[in-house]
């Protein structure tokens, strides 16, 4: 793991992590990083993907018209808001 | 009590309690997260629906560690949960009061099984898709399940009878037909064969080795043939669970950035510094090194190397059970290394949670039953929940 891959990494996850936390992630990379060999042992060549652990059919409801969440209730947890909307800074100079 | 994130005192009769992955609609949710502090869900979980309509009483919440990926519960933003020096798992410590006849929680990276283990508990983890997901903060969704945690083996087949069904409201449910087989009442094939897995009992301490040394004792007393083999695919369960888990994770959590609900840093200068100085302050960090591993996993130079590989493992995994499952009943292997968890080791290896999953990712990457009982765990087929507890339940009765 370099740390310019980290840096990036950090960037891209919208987080910020300390010189310490660095070390930690970069000595957690390395542990995982070799462990790999567990799994390049087995040969998948001929495998299948296997993303559902069951057979998953796709769901099919019936149309029922139902009472949507109340703005105000979706909003009860928010950090900050305002008539209704929701408030970030402003995003367009 | 600490290990309520809230404690209904009214509750009375058959109390549960549901750990705070679980979402409530009159009492906050946080998953054990700075993130999610004083969240208060619109919708309850399925869950919590079916127990209420089975006549359980909701008594409280128990603290989680942050989104369920850690040992027992000791990354919850409240402060681990320490007993006597040991790592303790707040559900285990409500059951173990006497203040819940039994609890629900979600099995992500195996921490309800390890509580369980270390506390002399049983906990079952159904089968995937036989227990709504409906209402439950997602994780790792292609193998966590809601699993039940009770001091006897009938108060978990009760649990697990009022909550297995089909629901339309998640679409990786089974069938009605499939999720019947976990009722009460429902036929099923005996326990006649187990294996034990030599590689899983190599690593393990002493009280671990005398736990599983006395399930094999009791299985055979009861005329169950007990063989050791030798599996080296399924020992590679945990490599690859910690990649789809992480890869996951790193997905569902991506939804928490200070806007919308949830923790807001009080200092930013623009929406990029909202973002990031929310989810910096609020995760923790094994959190954070999960996030990034997760990433990191998925990016273009490591997708086919190492989260590809991890789907095609799991494929071989899921076969290699099949394939054992022609010849035993059901697989014996431990839940943990050790009895009980100490801050000393989690410093000496804050990543702990990554290693000492060895022995409860199989049933997680593969979305097999497991039961708990006596510090052990026996896992079985898809649909086999009655026939572990039936076993589980006989070693109750003998005392292990």
């Amino acid at each position: 793991m370099e740390r310019d891959t980290l840096r990036r990494l950090e960037m891209l996850n919208q987080l910020s992590l300390t010189e310490a936390q660095k070390e930690d992630v970069i000595s957690f990379f390395a542990d995982r990083e070799a462990e790999l060999v567990t799994l390049e042992a087995i040969d998948t060549s001929e495998t299948e993907r296997m993303v559902h652990v069951m057979p998953i059919m796709t769901v099919v409801r019936e149309d029922v018209v139902m009472q949507p969440f109340a703005r105000e209730d979706l909003q009860r947890s928010a950090p900050e808001t305002d008539e209704g909307y929701w408030c970030v800074p402003r995003v367009v100079e | 009590m600490k290990a309520y994130t809230t404690k209904i005192e009214a509750a009375t009769g058959k109390v549960i309690v549901a750990d705070d992955m679980i979402l409530t609609k009159e009492i906050p949710t946080s998953a054990g997260s700075k993130m999610l502090e004083g969240y208060v869900s619109l919708f309850e979980a399925e869950v919590l629906t079916r127990l209420a309509a089975a006549g359980y009483t909701l008594g409280g919440k128990a603290d989680v560690g942050e989104f369920a990926i850690d040992l027992v519960g000791e990354t919850s933003y409240r402060g681990a949960l320490v007993v006597d020096g040991k790592l303790a798992n707040a559900t285990a410590q409500i059951l173990e009061a006497g203040e819940a006849a039994a609890a629900v929680g979600l099995d992500v990276n195996g921490s309800v099984r390890r509580a369980a283990a270390q506390s002399g508990l049983i906990s079952v983890k159904p089968t995937y898709g036989t227990v709504s997901r409906y209402g439950v903060i997602p994780v790792a969704c292609s193998g966590e399940t809601v699993s039940v945690t009770a001091p006897t083996v009938a108060e978990c087949r009760d649990v697990l009878d009022a909550i297995a069904g089909h629901d339309d409201k998640d679409g990786t449910s089974h069938p009605e037909t499939l999720c019947a087989k976990l009722k009460k009442g429902a036929e099923y094939a005996p326990v006649r064969r187990v294996a034990l897995l030599k590689s899983m009992t190599e690593g393990i301490d002493a009280d671990v080795k005398a736990a599983i040394d006395a399930a094999c004792e009791g299985l055979k007393k009861n005329g169950v043939e007990v063989s050791v083999i030798d599996d080296s695919i399924i020992a590679a369960s945990r490599v690859a669970w910690n990649i789809l888990m992480s890869a996951e994770l790193c997905n569902n959590v991506s939804r928490y950035d200070g806007v919308k609900y949830g923790y807001r840093a009080e200092s930013f200068s623009g929406i990029d510094e909202l973002y990031t100085n929310s989810r910096t302050e609020a995760f923790g960090e094994l959190l954070k090194t999960a996030i990034i591993f997760g990433s990191e996993t998925l990016s273009t130079e490591n997708y086919m190397k190492v989260y590809d590989k991890a789907l095609r493992t799991r494929r071989v995994i899921s076969e290699a059970f099949a394939a054992l499952f022609e010849s035993y009943d059901a697989i014996l292997m431990p839940a943990c290394s050790t009895m009980a968890y100490t801050e000393a080791a989690l410093k000496e290896n804050k990543y702990l949670s990554y290693t000492e999953n060895f022995y409860t990712a199989p049933a997680s990457i593969t979305g097999l039953p497991a039961v708990v009982f006596g510090g052990v765990q026996l896992v079985g087929a898809a649909f086999s929940e009655n026939a572990l507890m039936s076993v589980a339940e006989i070693m109750e009765k003998e005392g292990r």
